[in-house]
């Protein structure tokens, strides 16, 4: 479950439309970098060749490279506020600073869309808004797993 | 020291382009993005180039084409309007590999036992795989999956999965074992049967009566009739010398029944130009 929970690059179509759409040039991994897009290995015909982003190896930082690029436009070129990647979930039991362990700030402070995406309640305790654009920053860098990007693929 | 003929020229720009693309995700990894993608859809600097079939499937399953897919894919179909499926013959990978083995069956049996040719049903299987492709792409499924049968792509993916992810494909089993097979059948199956991304070039040729391709001066052949050195010298098994009377399908105009000819009168030539002169003297 884990390995398919994986992402499509920023400013993708949604996802019927993007695998009719994509091409399977791997032009978008080869700009990529920050080198977070794969390209999808094995046979599977339905979807070999197209590129996904694990957010726990290494997420999006939402340079944009690859939707500009894209020459099918399976990635839209949008502004990164529009990437609609998917979107992060925090678990306020796993995180130190909701437990009141110790104050952690490392989702806040990395996240590419700072205090948009991310914004700390009563100067403190992270809370994702629905701005959040699902880049998978901060499930990476969270030192207590306590954060999970959904794709928006999964969503209909 | 003689000079380099056609096939020299013809080997270099096939391994020229067989190196870029293992060079180009390289350069891509040490995120020099001058030159990327794959034989789908490229792009060197400013200038887009595509596959016309993926192209074609995405543009009929989404009513959509973008200026870089029209572009490309408008490169890729005036090159073959006007020289023939030169892509085949001059820049394939795989139709690289598909020749070395060829080359190597005939050296192994010296040019003896000729293949008799097959020249039709070769493209109407290609033709029925495309059709029954393109049908099941924009009937049922949500991927082109015809793109998956680009033996070119899978090429230069394997480079891109290697550099980019450390990853090695068994594509490569794929690319060393279908040539390994036609060095046995000895009838470049692949290029001739199946690859379905060179059936719009084909049609495309077709299309256009004028294009280039190999004439035949029958005044200035001196060959005894039953071993020509054309015959011998072209890699899919057709006769050089029927080449002119119309657009041949198979033909990739790779000029090796040319260079063959060349210290024998010099009897065939690429030439331009709807056939007139020269299809009269065939005939006499």
């Amino acid at each position: 479950m884990l390995r398919s929970r994986f992402l499509r690059p920023p400013g993708a179509r949604p996802e019927e439309e993007f695998l009719a759409r994509c091409l399977q040039c791997g032009q978008c991994a080869q700009v990529c970098i920050f080198e977070c897009i794969r390209m999808r290995t094995g046979f599977n015909p339905f979807l070999s060749g197209t590129p996904e982003i694990s957010p726990r190896q290494a997420p999006c930082f939402l340079c944009m490279r690859c939707s500009a690029i894209c020459p099918s436009d399976a990635l839209e070129d949008v502004p990164k506020e529009k990437a609609k990647m998917g979107f992060a979930r925090l678990n306020r039991d796993k995180c130190t600073t909701w437990k009141g362990l110790i104050i952690c700030r490392s989702c806040f402070e990395r996240c590419p869309l700072k205090a948009t995406a991310i914004v700390l309640e009563r100067g403190l305790y992270p809370v994702i808004t629905d701005q959040c654009v699902g880049c998978g920053v901060c499930e990476h860098v969270c030192p207590r797993r306590a954060i999970v990007t959904i794709p928006t693929r999964f969503v209909t | 020291m003689r000079r380099p003929g056609i096939k020299f020229w013809r080997r270099l720009v096939q391994f020229g382009v067989a190196t870029a693309f293992v060079v180009i995700p390289l350069l891509n990894h040490l995120h020099i993005n001058v030159l990327t993608g794959n034989f789908l859809a490229f792009r060197a600097g400013p200038l887009p180039l595509a596959d016309p079939l993926a192209v074609l499937q995405i543009t009929l399953k989404n009513f959509y084409l973008s200026a870089d897919l029209l572009v490309g894919a408008a490169i890729a179909l005036g090159l073959a309007a006007a020289m023939g499926t030169v892509f085949c013959s001059w820049i394939c990978p795989f139709g690289l590999l598909s020749e070395l083995a060829q080359d190597a069956a005939r050296r192994r049996t010296s040019g003896q036992d000729r293949v008799a040719p097959q020249r039709r049903t070769g493209f109407a299987v290609k033709l029925t795989l495309f059709g029954l492709g393109l049908a099941g792409f924009l009937v049922f499924s949500t991927t082109p999956v015809l793109n998956q049968l680009s033996l070119p792509a899978w090429y230069s993916r394997i480079f891109q999965f290697y550099f980019e992810q450390r990853h090695i494909s068994l594509a490569v089993v794929l690319l060393l074992a279908l040539p390994a097979v036609e060095f046995g059948f000895r009838r470049r199956l692949w290029c001739r049967c199946i690859c379905p991304q060179s059936v719009l070039l084909i049609c495309v040729k077709l299309l256009n009566p004028a294009q280039l391709k190999v004439r035949f001066d029958a005044h200035k052949c001196i060959c005894a009739k039953p071993r020509d050195p054309c015959r011998q010298a072209c890699s899919l098994s057709l006769d050089p010398k029927t080449l002119a009377e119309a657009v041949d399908v198979a033909c990739n105009n790779c000029g090796d029944c040319v260079a063959a000819c060349k210290r024998r009168g010099r009897a065939l030539r690429f030439g331009f130009g709807p056939h007139a002169r020269d299809s009269g003297d065939a005939g006499v």
